[in-house]
């Protein structure tokens, strides 16, 4: 890491650590910065994650109460990224396990090769995007083991360090090297299979 | 480097999460190993697919939603915390001890009711919504901690995902009931200022009829 980069996040720590200050101290704007500041990236996770719009609106707005309820207790050990964002996974995890097995029990060695399928009644036009392409991906992406699928969509789509999604999932920086790599790869795989 | 790389190492090596050393040593292999250069170039076209995929815009009226569950979920909090802050002042007294005790689950009840009556973002110059009572108490009380709650005359702490009643972190449920089962219901007619906790979707752990019994919406 260099020294900008260091002298980066520190600052942005403590922009972070004030937020989650004024947030206890009563001012109401600074939830509102939060939200503005992640809303967008909560919602494609939890879009990507639950493949539903809907699901990902509700998701949304479940994950925005916990983080306004916890963020007085945000004391900057992690970057406020990387804190919402963990937030968001164990939500995402909790709620979707509910209404539908997990593909992939979320152990840090899924099986080689074994690829599991999505509740196929989620429709495959709720995962259209406009692109034929893009909508390809998109199902490729919801067939894939949650573990793997999650930190596909954490590294292509949310655009996160490895060390940040380490931070985010709780694992070690090696085993989301591997589950990036396995996952794209039964990702490439899918996508041969279909073309 | 004599072996080809492995998925792994393709992979690390597009996301350039990779040290120096092992960067300069898989460079070497690939300009010498044209099998190895054509998985890399699979492994970026498809990297560079999953990238181009469009994003998703949240709906327009998902910001105003989030706002208005949070600021009446603020307004409990506010409540509870007025309502215990004034009957901590009064426990110092042993004598007064239980009867604030029945107080605070009086108040607490009465409140829940209230706070279920008004509409999520109650407009500014109505009367009759939960911040009315605030007046009575005084100034919110700082520093508390934002992840214990104390509600059905117990404490819960946060943990994880759930709502968990102290002293039982580490238990195992014994039995998981739905709200709106009966025995939710019975639950909840015993406790109503449950409510509080399970409001956006959370879990509550509580001891109840010598079990430990998880508690959820649905
Ligand atoms: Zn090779």
């Amino acid at each position: 890491m260099g020294v900008a980069t260091v002298s980066t996040l520190i600052h942005s720590l403590d922009v972070d650590v004030e937020l989650a200050e004024r947030h206890r101290c009563g001012d109401t704007q600074a939830f509102n910065e939060v939200y503005a500041r992640f809303e967008e990236m909560v919602y494609n996770l939890a879009f990507r994650l639950s493949g539903n719009y809907e699901e990902a609106a509700d998701l949304t707005q479940e994950i925005f109460l916990r983080v306004y309820r916890h963020l007085g207790s945000f004391g900057g050990r992690s970057t406020l990224k990387t804190w919402i964002f963990r937030i968001a996974i164990n939500h995402c995890r909790d709620r979707l396990s509910r209404w539908r097995p997990l593909t992939q029990p979320l152990g840090d060695d899924p099986g080689e090769g074994e690829v599991t399928y999505a509740d196929p009644s989620r429709g495959p036009e709720e995962l259209a995007v406009a692109a034929d392409e893009g909508r390809r991906v998109a199902e490729g992406l919801a067939r894939l083991p949650s573990a793997f699928r999650e930190a596909v969509v954490l590294r292509d789509i949310e655009g996160l360090s490895y060390e940040e999604i380490a931070e985010v999932l709780g694992v070690r920086i090696g085993t989301v090297r591997s589950r990036i790599a396995r996952g794209r790869d039964q990702l490439r795989a899918l996508l041969e299979i279909r073309s | 480097m004599k072996r080809h790389l492995s998925t792994e190492q393709l992979s690390s090596f597009v996301d350039a999460e990779i040290g120096h050393a092992e960067m300069r040593e898989l460079e070497l292999h690939l300009e010498a190993c044209p099998y190895c250069r054509s998985r890399l170039s699979s492994m970026r076209r498809l990297v560079v697919e999953i990238r181009q995929m469009e994003r998703a815009t949240p709906p327009r009226d998902l910001a105003y939603q989030v706002k208005a569950q949070v600021v009446a979920h603020g307004e409990v909090r506010t409540l509870e915390r007025r309502v215990r802050d004034f009957f901590r002042s009064l426990v110092f007294d042993p004598s007064v001890r239980a009867a604030t005790a029945m107080g605070l689950g009086t108040v607490m009840v009465a409140g829940f009711l209230l706070w279920q009556s008004v509409p999520p973002v109650p407009p500014p110059h109505h009367g009759a919504n939960v911040l009315k009572v605030s007046t009575t108490f005084g100034e919110t009380p700082l520093g508390l901690p934002e992840t214990t709650s104390e509600v059905a005359g117990r404490e819960f702490v946060w943990s994880g995902d759930r709502w968990v009643q102290k002293g039982l972190e580490w238990r195992q449920p014994d039995a998981r009931v739905m709200l709106a089962s009966p025995e939710g219901q019975a639950m909840i007619s015993r406790h109503a200022d449950l409510m509080l906790l399970l409001t956006d979707g959370s879990r509550v752990v509580m001891r109840y009829r010598l079990g430990t019994v998880e508690l959820s919406k649905g």
